[in-house]
C-alpha cells in the first residue's frame, strides 16, 4: 500500500520557535550554514497597524518541480511512489541552477558544493510514512504529516486559510 | 541516520489530534532500528528547573547525539523547542569546563593552572573558614542564577553557614510576587482557558517555554475566538495573534496602570460589591487617581489616551478577563507601582479569583512537595539584620523565597563598603558582568573582591576574574537530582559519562559542606540521602523514584474560586509571621508599606532618564533603548556557543524602525553604533518595522563566541553588545525604591559604524 504524505505549515499555529529548523538539523546532521527548513518573518501593514507573519521555507516537493525540470544533469527527481523530490549526489555537479529555478529559494549547498534539502525524512518507497523529526517537535502542530489526497501543494505561506475552519 | 521506526507510521489520517513527540516504547524501537541506546530525561538548556521538558535523549557509541520530545511528559507534551534539540552541541561545546582551576595570572588576565576537585573544594572551604572567623559568615554571598533546581542547595549552604547573602536579581518574578502579594495575598495567575480576553502585558509567553503550555494557551485562546491584548514595546511572536497592540514606551506601565485606574474608577466601571467588601482605601485611591487622567499618560507612554480608554473599558466591561503581567514590568524605578496599580485594576474591576480572571495560585494536583530543605527554620533577626543590600526592605525580609539580598548591591558592596564589604562571591550559573546592570562597576568589584569562585558548565564572561573555577556536569552527565512541578515528579536520568574531571553542582555544595565540618546538615556528602530526605514526603526513596523512568503524574485537582476570606487572612514569611494584609482586605491603600516609610499608593516615578523626564538629555539621545530578557534561541546570556542555536541569531542586532534607520542612512545588517550617557555598542542593524519609532531594542546576554562558526567574544564593555553597561545604576534613581527593580531603560543615539 502505497501512501503519499506531506508535510502541512498552519501559518497561524506557528509561534516561530524554530524547534523545527534545529530538530531537522540535529536529526540529520545537517552541517552549519546549511538548513533545510527555515523560519522566516515577513511583515504586513506598516506601523502601528502592523503584523508580523511566519514564512515557512522547506522544500515543498512540489507535484512539478521547477528545479527538476531545470536541473541539466538529471539530478533531481520527483519519485513517483511517494512524491518525494529526492536529489541524487553522485549526479549533482553544484551548478545552483535548481536555486534559480525554484521560486522558494529552496536549493541549500553546504561544504561539498551539492543541493541538499529536505527529503521528507522518508528513506523507504514502500509507502511507509513516519512523522519527521520537525513535525514530532512542533509544540503547537503547526507542522503536520498529512495525506496528499487532502492537500498538498498550496503555497505554503497561505495555506492554512483553505485548511483550517 | 535510519528511517523513522515503522510504530511511529502516519496510518491515522486525524492528524490533528496527533500529539508531538514519542512515547517510550516508540523511542525504544526508533533506538533499536538505529542501534541506538535511549535514556528519558528532562532537558537542561533552560538551566535545569522544576519545569524542565521532559526528552528522549539518544546515544549512539557512547555520545549524545540527539533529543526527541516526551510525549508522556505532563508540562511539554512531546515538544522540544530549538535550545532543547540543540543540547547535544551545548554538551559537546569546546567552550565546556573540563577540570577544576585555580587563578595563577592576575585578575581578568586568564591564566590559570589545572587543580584536582578536591584540592579546589579545600581552597575554598579554608578560605570561607578564615573570613567567617575574621568577619563574620555575612563576609560570603552566594548569588542565584535564574530558577534553577540548585537553588535550595545554596541557600542551604548559607544558612548553615550563617549568612543571609543570597543574591537575587532584584529583576526577575519575585518584584512581581512581592507587589502582588503585600496588596492581594496572592500572585494570582491569569486562567486563560477560560478568559474571553487576555491582556499579555510585558509578557513574552512564546519564548518563555515555548514548547511548555504557553503559546499553546495563547492559541487555544485565538481558536475559541477570544481576544488579546499585547502590551510591549515591539511586536513579537505573540503580537501577531493579538487583536490590539499597545505599543508602549519601555519603562513607563506604572503611567499606563495608573491611567487606566483613573479611566475604570471615574467611569465606574467597577465591581462595588466587591470594592465595599474586600477592599481597604478605596477612597483614598479614588481621591489620588485624579492626578493620572489618560491624557496625562499619552504623553508619558507613548500610547493615546483613545487607546488607553479602549482598553480599560474593555477589560472591565468583559466579565472573564484576566492580565498575565510579565517580567517586562520589573525593570523601571516604577515597578511596584506598576504592579500594584495592575493589582488593584483587577480586584477593583471584579476579576480576581472568578472564572477567566486572575486566579489564587492553589495546589493544582494531588501531589505532595518535596521536603523543603532550605533550612529557614534556622533564620534568626540577627542574620536579617546583616543582610548586605537586601533586595526588599528589612521589614518585608525574609519573603517567599527566604532572605536575598540584591545581586547588584552585593558588588556594590565590595566597592562602598556600605554596609560592609562582602569578602567571597560564589556565582553558579550566573555571570554578574552580563546578568546584571552597571557593568561596569561590577568589573571594579571583581577587581577588588577578596575571593571569587565561579561554578559553571562552560566558561562564563567574568571567568578571568575567579580565584578558583569549578566546573560541574551538565543534567545529561548526572544521574540526579528529581524534579516535581505541576503533578510530575521524575529523576533526571544520566544520559553519558561526566567528559571531565568534575561532579555535579548538587555534589559540590555537598563536599564543600563536609570540607567546612557542616557534615551533618549536608548529609555527610551522600547524594542519595539528600535525595531521599527530599522524597519523604512522596512515600519513596529515590532509587523507587527511579523505577519511573518517565516519572510519575498525580491527578490534578479542581480549583474553587472566590477564595478571599481564607487567602487574605494568609501570614507572610517575615519572621513575625504576620499576614501580608493586616485588616484582612486587599490593600489599595497599604499600611504596610506606609508604616516603612513608602508611599501607601500608588504613584509615578520616571526612569533615570527617558523623553519625559530629561527632556535636556533627549536632544543629544533622542531614543529610548531597552532590552528583550527573553529570546527563542538563546537562554538568558548562555548559549551562544551554540552553533544551531546561533545560527539563528548569529549577530547581536537592534531593533531600529526603519524610518527612524533611514534618518541616520542606516541600512538592514549595517554595523551601529549605539551610545548612552553610560557606555557605547557596536551591533548590527535590524530594520525592524514592528517597533516603536522613538525606541530602539536589544536582546541582553550578548558576549560570548561561537568557535564552531570563527565568531569571537564580544568585548564586555565598550564596543562590545553587553546591554547591561548601558543603563544607569544611580543609587537614588535608578531602583524602585522597595522591589530593587532596576532600571533598563536609558536614552540613546544610534549612528552608522565607520
Amino acid at each position: 500500500m502505497s501512501e503519499k504524505c506531506s508535510i502541512l505549515f498552519i501559518q497561524k499555529k506557528c509561534i516561530q520557535c524554530h524547534g523545527c529548523e534545529v530538530a531537522c538539523k540535529s536529526w540529520r546532521n545537517v552541517e552549519i550554514g546549511v538548513n533545510w527548513r527555515r523560519v522566516n518573518i515577513s511583515w504586513h501593514g506598516g506601523y502601528p497597524d502592523i503584523k508580523m507573519v511566519p514564512v515557512m521555507v522547506a522544500c515543498l516537493h512540489c507535484a512539478k518541480p521547477a528545479c527538476v525540470a531545470a536541473c541539466p544533469t538529471g539530478a533531481i527527481e520527483k519519485r513517483a511512489a511517494d512524491g518525494v523530490v529526492l536529489v541524487n549526489q553522485e549526479k549533482c555537479i553544484g551548478c545552483k541552477v535548481c536555486l534559480e529555478a525554484c521560486p522558494y529559494s529552496v536549493p541549500q549547498f553546504g561544504a561539498d558544493g551539492k543541493m541538499q534539502k529536505c527529503d521528507r525524512c522518508f528513506q523507504e518507497t514502500d509507502g511507509r510514512c513516519s512523522v519527521p523529526p520537525c513535525v514530532a517537535t512542533c509544540p503547537t502542530k503547526a507542522l503536520q504529516l498529512v495525506s496528499q489526497d487532502k492537500n498538498v501543494y498550496l503555497s505554503f505561506t497561505y495555506c492554512d486559510q483553505s485548511l483550517e475552519k | 541516520m535510519g528511517r523513522w521506526e515503522e510504530k511511529m507510521n502516519f496510518n491515522n489520517r486525524d492528524t490533528h489530534s496527533r500529539v508531538s513527540g514519542l512515547t517510550l516504547d516508540e523511542a525504544l524501537n526508533l533506538a533499536k532500528t538505529n542501534g541506538e541506546q535511549v535514556v528519558p530525561t528532562l532537558c537542561a538548556m533552560c538551566g535545569p528547573t522544576s519545569l524542565s521538558c521532559g526528552v528522549y535523549a539518544f546515544v549512539k557509541n557512547d555520545r549524545f547525539i540527539k533529543v526527541a520530545g516526551m510525549q508522556e511528559s505532563s508540562n511539554n507534551k512531546g515538544a522540544v523547542c530549538p535550545k532543547g534539540n540543540a543540547a547535544p552541541q551545548w554538551v559537546y561545546s569546546p567552550d565546556r569546563l573540563k577540570y577544576p582551576m585555580k587563578r595563577v595570572g592576575k585578575k581578568g588576565e586568564g591564566k590559570f593552572k589545572r587543580i584536582s576537585w578536591d584540592e579546589a573544594v579545600g581552597i575554598i572551604a579554608d578560605t570561607l573558614k578564615r573570613q567567617k572567623e575574621k568577619y563574620g559568615p555575612e563576609s560570603l554571598a552566594i548569588l542565584a542564577p535564574a530558577m534553577r533546581s540548585y537553588n535550595a542547595y545554596l541557600k542551604r549552604f548559607l544558612t548553615v553557614h550563617g549568612s543571609p547573602n543570597y543574591g537575587h536579581s532584584g529583576i526577575c518574578a519575585l518584584q512581581r510576587a512581592f507587589s502582588f502579594m503585600y496588596t492581594l495575598a496572592d500572585w494570582p495567575i491569569a486562567e486563560i482557558d477560560k478568559s474571553d480576553l487576555v491582556i499579555y502585558w510585558g509578557r513574552q509567553p512564546v519564548f518563555s517555554g515555548p514548547a511548555l503550555d504557553g503559546p499553546k494557551a495563547l492559541l487555544r485562546l485565538k481558536e475559541r475566538g477570544g481576544k488579546i491584548i499585547a502590551i510591549k514595546p515591539s511586536v513579537e511572536p505573540d503580537v501577531c495573534k493579538a487583536d490590539i497592540w499597545v505599543p508602549i514606551r519601555p519603562g513607563t506601565d506604572a503611567a499606563l496602570a495608573l491611567a487606566m485606574l483613573y479611566v475604570v474608577i471615574n467611569e465606574e466601571l467597577i465591581d462595588k460589591e466587591f470594592v465595599e467588601n474586600w477592599c481597604f482605601g478605596y477612597e483614598q485611591l479614588k481621591k489620588h487617581i485624579q492626578k493620572y487622567p489618560p491624557q496625562w499618560a499619552e504623553k508619558i507612554t507613548g500610547v493615546s489616551a483613545k487607546q488607553i480608554c479602549e482598553v480599560a473599558r474593555l477589560y472591565s466591561s468583559t466579565q472573564r478577563a484576566s492580565i498575565d503581567l510579565g517580567n517586562g514590568v520589573e525593570h523601571a524605578p516604577s515597578a511596584n507601582d506598576a504592579i500594584r496599580a495592575v493589582a488593584i485594576l483587577i480586584a477593583i474591576t471584579g476579576h480576581l479569583d472568578r472564572p477567566g480572571g486572575n486566579v489564587f495560585r492553589s495546589t493544582d494536583s494531588i501531589m505532595p512537595m518535596p521536603r523543603d530543605i532550605t533550612l529557614r527554620e534556622r533564620y534568626t533577626p540577627e542574620m536579617r539584620d546583616k543582610l548586605v543590600g537586601p533586595e526588599f526592605p528589612k521589614e518585608f525580609q525574609p519573603f517567599i523565597e527566604g532572605f536575598s539580598s540584591a545581586y547588584y548591591r552585593i558588588f556594590d558592596s565590595i566597592l562602598t563598603e556600605d554596609p560592609y564589604p562582602v569578602r567571597t562571591v560564589i556565582a553558579p550559573g550566573t555571570q554578574p558582568v552580563v546578568s546584571t546592570r552597571g557593568s561596569r562597576r561590577i568589573i571594579e568589584a571583581l577587581q577588588k573582591l577578596d575571593f571569587y569562585v565561579v561554578i559553571d558548565v562552560t566558561r562564563t564572561a567574568d571567568m578571568d576574574y575567579a580565584d578558583i573555577v569549578i566546573p560541574t556536569t551538565t543534567p545529561y552527565e548526572s544521574d540526579h537530582p528529581f524534579e516535581a512541578t505541576g503533578g510530575r515528579v521524575m529523576v533526571r536520568n544520566k544520559v553519558i559519562e561526566p567528559l571531565g574531571d568534575y561532579k555535579s553542582i548538587y555534589q559540590f555544595f555537598l563536599d564543600l559542606g563536609v570540607k567546612m565540618g557542616y557534615g551533618k546538615d549536608f548529609w555527610n556528602g551522600s547524594i542519595e540521602k539528600a535525595m531521599d530526605d527530599q522524597l519523604q514526603p512522596f512515600g519513596m526513596n529515590f532509587a523507587d523514584l527511579k523505577n519511573n523512568p518517565t516519572g510519575i503524574i498525580y491527578d490534578s485537582l479542581t480549583r474553587a474560586y472566590e477564595n478571599y476570606e481564607k487567602m487574605f487572612q494568609r501570614k507572610s514569611p517575615r519572621l513575625s509571621g504576620a499576614p501580608f494584609l493586616p485588616h484582612g482586605k486587599i490593600e489599595i491603600y497599604n499600611t504596610s508599606f506606609e508604616e516603612a516609610g513608602f508611599n501607601p499608593l500608588p504613584e509615578w516615578r520616571e526612569p533615570p532618564e527617558s523623553l519625559t523626564g530629561t527632556p535636556d538629555l533627549s536632544e543629544k539621545y533622542p531614543l529610548i533603548l531597552s532590552d528583550y530578557h527573553t529570546s527563542k534561541n538563546y537562554t538568558a546570556s548562555w548559549e551562544r556557543n551554540v552553533p544551531y542555536l546561533r545560527e539563528i541569531e548569529p549577530y547581536p542586532v537592534i531593533h531600529i524602525h526603519p524610518d527612524t534607520a533611514a534618518e541616520r542612512e542606516i541600512k538592514e545588517n549595517d554595523w551601529v553604533i549605539v551610545e548612552s550617557l553610560h557606555g557605547w555598542m557596536k551591533v548590527k542593524a535590524k530594520l525592524y518595522p514592528g517597533i516603536r519609532p522613538d525606541t530602539v531594542m536589544i536582546l541582553h546576554g550578548w558576549w560570548q563566541g561561537c568557535k564552531e562558526m570563527g565568531l569571537e567574544d564580544f568585548p564586555l564593555l565598550d564596543g562590545g553588545a553587553n546591554v547591561n553597561m548601558m543603563y544607569s545604576v544611580d543609587p537614588k534613581k535608578a531602583f524602585d525604591p522597595i522591589i530593587t527593580a532596576m532600571t533598563s531603560q536609558t536614552l540613546v543615539e544610534v549612528r552608522k559604524f565607520s
